[in-house]
């Protein structure tokens, strides 16, 4: 890579290049992301209600540590990463495979129809998963039609089934999104590498096993990072579908649908406010992402060498 | 372009010549923030042209968002110290009204020196009072009632007459009627929301707390009998599960089912099945087995406020004073245009509250919400109600799968008190 | 061979129509929503209706619609374009230039991103009430045009960047200003097509933070204005509806217009 940044002289303006590039990205991100993060990291460390605030040192660990809420939205946050984030993205990389070969018709009618669902506003998508889960609604008397269930599936009151409706609404919404990512990045795989491995007989699910996907490493990698902090900050879906953001409601049937985020959002402007508690929640979310984000880089590098 | 040159250069003389003028009348435009453009937005703006007649240079900018908008944007302005952007008046459901009271003490405008409160329903006032002094320009009341189909009980064999003084153990009895004879549920209800819990709860003069703000949950007579009610309708099979808010209005405005009991708010949906002119009645709400329990209570409703830093203090407590609490024609105007129940209760004297209502078949229902109306017990709404609604509602499973009432109790309590640490 | 070549393709047709049937469906629903009145939305209607220039009419009366409209168009288009040039010029500068410093500050920016928003949008306000900028567009914008988002995604992508090319742009004397905007931007325009569509659909439902910066109602965004409109104790479903189909539109036309890139191949277009 630095081949030509060999001599001492070259190497400084190797160098000075390379910071006037990231420079003005820098600049906001300090002034708009590190300034205030480091303040409300300081916040994590106080305590009391709304502005009455008063320093608690660990007060709050020790607070989050006997709270039973806190374990119930971790544990329903991490059942919804563990089994949301890989469903999604394999689809979402079957799909972009799929629909970049040359011989499928109307492709760009298919890519726009996969890729609706991300711009759909958030309260059309929210009133509408309402209205098709409701106990006498559309996906209960389908399912009953094909002859799939006998007794309508109780979405709205049974935690496991709520948690799956919440799962197939994220899927829904979230796999076009990342659909788009993997098919721009198909456009810089080299075609001829494909025509070769076709002459040799390779058959189709070789080649994208064997090809397209080592090659969409760099981006398959982004998307799990990006899908995994977005499934940690999982907060659209379950406020506005269960009705969890709602002043009287649960999150969900016995809060099966509470997230860490819900819950950041609750204790800031349902309950109580107590800005340096929710704040502390907040850095839980950025440890636990960090720590996965670390093992997925890890592992990526790992078998890339 | 030249000509709106022109035209800003005209504008800056004139205001340079009319500066003095301004300065004199000192009329700086009132902010407001609030909810529901057919609604508050709406009665607030009537409210603004109504005071704008006696005060020429009065103008009032009414600002709508989301509920939880409103408390969102108010929340963040107050807890960053910004006053820049803030608006004069804001809107807080009364559920809401201690917590920020007491959150943010100094933020709002005590307003009792200015207001007669006597006239208000005293459960409004008794809400918005801080260490003796009242905070808020008591608004809509969420006075309760018993809306019902008059066509779907007496398919089942009973009579209006038959709707008044009843008990929940009567009103589960006629709902089982109601669906053998006409196969349509009493009511529509969220299992996963507490709303009639509260209902059930204030009809008894109890709240989650005791009169000093303390958790009030193991025992507590009132949230006990409101929880064994709770439990019988889940059980009793006489409810149609409803997802959100949509589909619970669905439910009664599509003649689903056979009544809801809510706020009288609720009213003006009820009438948008204009088609259902006259099968409708409204009674008072069925009492609940404790003593003291009476057949009135409240959901939701609230209350103005005015925000101390705002620069215009003054005007805006005028302003709230001169049509909410003395101007009894207003409140005639919003409860025909709007369906809104003020909590002034001399507003009942007024032309629309004594006529009766059509689409309820011809029924004083405007005399009844007023009686009922003085009627709502005071409770303490304290600074946790969210905290505890929450705990309740995820226990409601429970209820239904049949755990007894004590044990929930118990579960509510050990989570509201690790929770209020 | 054959037959099972069109068992095959046919499968994969029937796997794509069930997928864009799923995907689509809600969205036609929101199409039926738009034409029926509300009292037929709450019941679960499905189908067209004939509420459609009703619900309409009253959009457009109780919404300024070209004021907030053009509220959204203009910030989603000034923050895509920041965005996208402050952002790729990030990701291209971590992945060429790469040094010990800076690997370490990527790191940085990679935690920022996991940060929940909630958390600091109230030192956040603070800082534009100091500096004067709440309720103004630019407060809207400004704290994600540096986004850690679009700098992870650039510095992945170019690694793809073929080394070859800026080499003989190097041997040919270009500055590396030069091969950035007249080299890397047109070879990755499949990547920068993709960044497009993702930062100008995020900047135009962005929520929370304009509603929180954004005080008065002739700095509104359409998607703050729908959220109003949906909140009513009785809401007018069939207005929101009409809402959500207009504030759709210019995502759509930007998929539309961007998507051509992805068709296009990139490798051996370029000289």
């Amino acid at each position: 890579m630095s081949s030509l940044a060999s001599g001492p002289a070259q190497r400084r303006r190797f160098d000075i290049n390379g910071w006037l590039f990231v420079a003005p990205a820098l600049t906001l991100i300090a002034i708009f992301m590190i300034f205030p993060i480091l303040q409300s990291f300081w916040m994590s460390f106080q305590q009391g209600r709304g502005m009455n605030m008063t320093f608690a040192g660990y007060g709050n660990l020790v607070k989050l540590w006997n709270d039973p809420l806190f374990i119930q939205a971790l544990s329903n946050t991490f059942i919804f990463f563990l089994i949301q984030v890989p469903i999604m993205l394999t689809l979402a990389l079957v799909m972009a495979a799929v629909l970049n070969n040359p011989a499928i018709r109307f492709r760009g009618l298919f890519r726009t129809a996969i890729f609706l669902p991300c711009v759909t506003s958030l309260v059309a998508y929210s009133v509408l998963f309402k209205s098709m889960f409701v106990t006498d609604g559309i996906v209960n008397s389908t399912l009953e039609t094909i002859g799939l269930i006998s007794d309508p599936i109780p979405w709205m009151t049974d935690p496991f089934w709520c948690r799956t409706m919440i799962i197939i609404a994220i899927t829904w919404r979230w796999t076009g999104y990342n659909m788009i990512f993997y098919l721009a990045a198909m456009q810089n795989i080299d075609k001829s590498v494909y025509e070769a491995a076709r002459i040799d007989g390779v058959p189709s699910i070789g080649r994208f096993a064997f090809l397209t996907v080592p090659m969409l490493k760099p981006v398959i990698l982004f998307t799990t990072v990006t899908s995994t902090i977005g499934t940690l900050q999982l907060f659209d879906e379950v406020a506005n579908i269960t009705g969890g953001g709602s002043a009287g409601g649960a999150a969900g049937p016995s809060n099966s649908a509470l997230t860490l985020s819900l819950y950041i959002y609750n204790l800031t402007f349902k309950f109580m406010p107590s800005f340096g508690y929710a704040a502390l929640v907040s850095y839980v979310i950025v440890f636990l992402v960090a720590i996965l984000a670390f093992i997925q880089f890890y592992l990526a590098r790992e078998s890339d060498r | 372009m030249n000509f709106s040159k022109t035209l800003r250069r005209g504008t800056l003389a004139f205001a340079g010549a009319s500066l003095l003028a301004i300065v004199t009348a000192q009329a700086a435009e009132l902010t407001v923030w609030c909810w529901d453009p057919n609604f508050n937005v709406a009665i607030m703006k009537e409210a603004g042209d109504r005071y704008a007649k006696t005060h020429p240079d009065f103008k009032l900018n009414v600002v709508d968002f989301a509920k939880v908008d409103v408390e969102q944007k108010l929340q963040t302005g107050l807890a960053s110290g910004v006053s820049d952007g803030m608006p004069d008046i804001v809107l807080i459901e009364d559920y809401g009204a201690q917590k920020y009271l007491q959150s943010f003490p100094g933020a709002f405008a005590p307003l009792s020196d200015k207001v007669d409160y006597s006239g208000f329903a005293p459960y409004k006032v008794q809400l918005a009072t801080l260490d003796g002094k009242v905070y808020s320009m008591p608004f809509d009341s969420g006075v309760t009632g018993f809306y019902y189909r008059k066509d779907y009980i007496e398919a089942a064999g009973y009579k209006p007459a038959d709707m008044q003084d009843l008990t929940w153990d009567k009103y589960i009895e006629i709902a089982k009627a109601v669906e053998a004879k006409t196969g349509h549920k009493m009511l529509a209800l969220d299992p996963n929301d507490a709303g009639y819990v509260r209902i059930f709860m204030q009809s008894a003069g109890s709240w989650y707390f005791d009169k000093d703000g303390n958790p009030n949950i193991l025992d507590n007579p009132g949230l006990k009998a409101a929880l064994e009610v709770e439990q019988k309708i889940l059980q009793a099979g006489i409810y149609k599960p409803a997802a959100g808010w949509a589909d619970w209005v669905g439910a009664f405005t599509s003649g689903d089912v056979a009544s809801v009991t809510t706020g009288v708010w609720i009213t003006g949906t009820v009438k948008s099945g204009a088609d259902q002119k006259g099968k409708w009645g409204v009674a008072p709400i069925p009492k609940l087995d404790v003593p003291g329990a009476v057949a009135a209570s409240n959901l939701g409703g609230s209350s103005w406020y005015v925000l101390s830093g705002s620069k215009a203090k003054d005007e805006a407590i005028d302003f709230l004073n001169e049509i909410y609490a003395k101007d009894i024609d207003f409140y005639q105007k919003i409860l025909v245009d709007r369906g809104a129940v003020g909590s002034l209760l001399a507003a009942r004297t007024g032309t629309a509250y004594s006529s009766n209502d059509e689409f309820f078949g011809g029924e004083p229902i405007w005399q009844n919400f007023s009686d009922w109306l003085s009627k709502v017990p005071s409770v303490n709404y304290g600074v946790f109600t969210n905290e505890v609604d929450s705990a309740i509602a995820a226990h409601l499973p429970d209820l239904a799968k049949g755990t007894s009432v004590d044990d929930v109790l118990k579960a509510v309590d050990a989570q509201v008190k690790s929770q209020l640490q | 061979m054959n037959p099972m070549r069109t068992l095959r393709s046919a499968g994969t047709y029937a796997f794509l129509g069930v997928m864009a049937f799923l995907s689509v469906f809600p969205f036609l629903w929101m199409a039926f929503g738009a034409t029926n009145p509300t009292t037929d939305i709450v019941k679960g209607k499905v189908g067209f209706g004939d509420a459609l220039s009703a619900n309409a009419a009253a959009f457009f009366t109780q919404v300024n619609v070209p004021v907030v409209f053009w509220n959204s168009l203009k910030i989603a288009i000034l923050q895509t374009l920041i965005t996208l040039l402050v952002s790729s010029m990030a990701g291209y500068g971590f992945e060429i230039f790469r040094s010990r410093n800076k690997e370490r500050i990527y790191n940085a920016i990679l935690l920022t991103l996991m940060v929940p928003f909630a958390a600091l949008m109230i030192p956040l306000f603070m800082m534009m009430g100091k500096a004067g900028l709440i309720n103004t567009h630019v407060a809207v914008l400004l704290p994600f045009v540096g986004s850690a988002f679009i700098i992870f995604y650039f510095r992945q992508n170019t690694k793809s960047f073929p080394h070859e090319l800026r080499d003989a742009a190097r041997v040919d004397g270009l500055k590396e200003w030069q091969i950035f905007f007249l080299i890397y931007i047109p070879v990755m325009r499949s990547t920068y097509a993709a960044a497009f569509i993702i930062i100008f659909m995020t900047a135009w439902n962005n929520y929370l933070w304009p509603l929180i910066v954004l005080q008065s109602n002739e700095m509104k965004t359409i998607t703050l204005v729908i959220s109003s409109l949906g909140s009513a104790y009785y809401p007018d479903y069939g207005v929101v509806m009409v809402g959500t189909v207009i504030a759709t539109v210019p995502t759509l036309f930007v998929f539309f217009a961007m998507q051509r890139q992805f068709v296009e191949g990139m490798i051996g277009s370029v000289k």
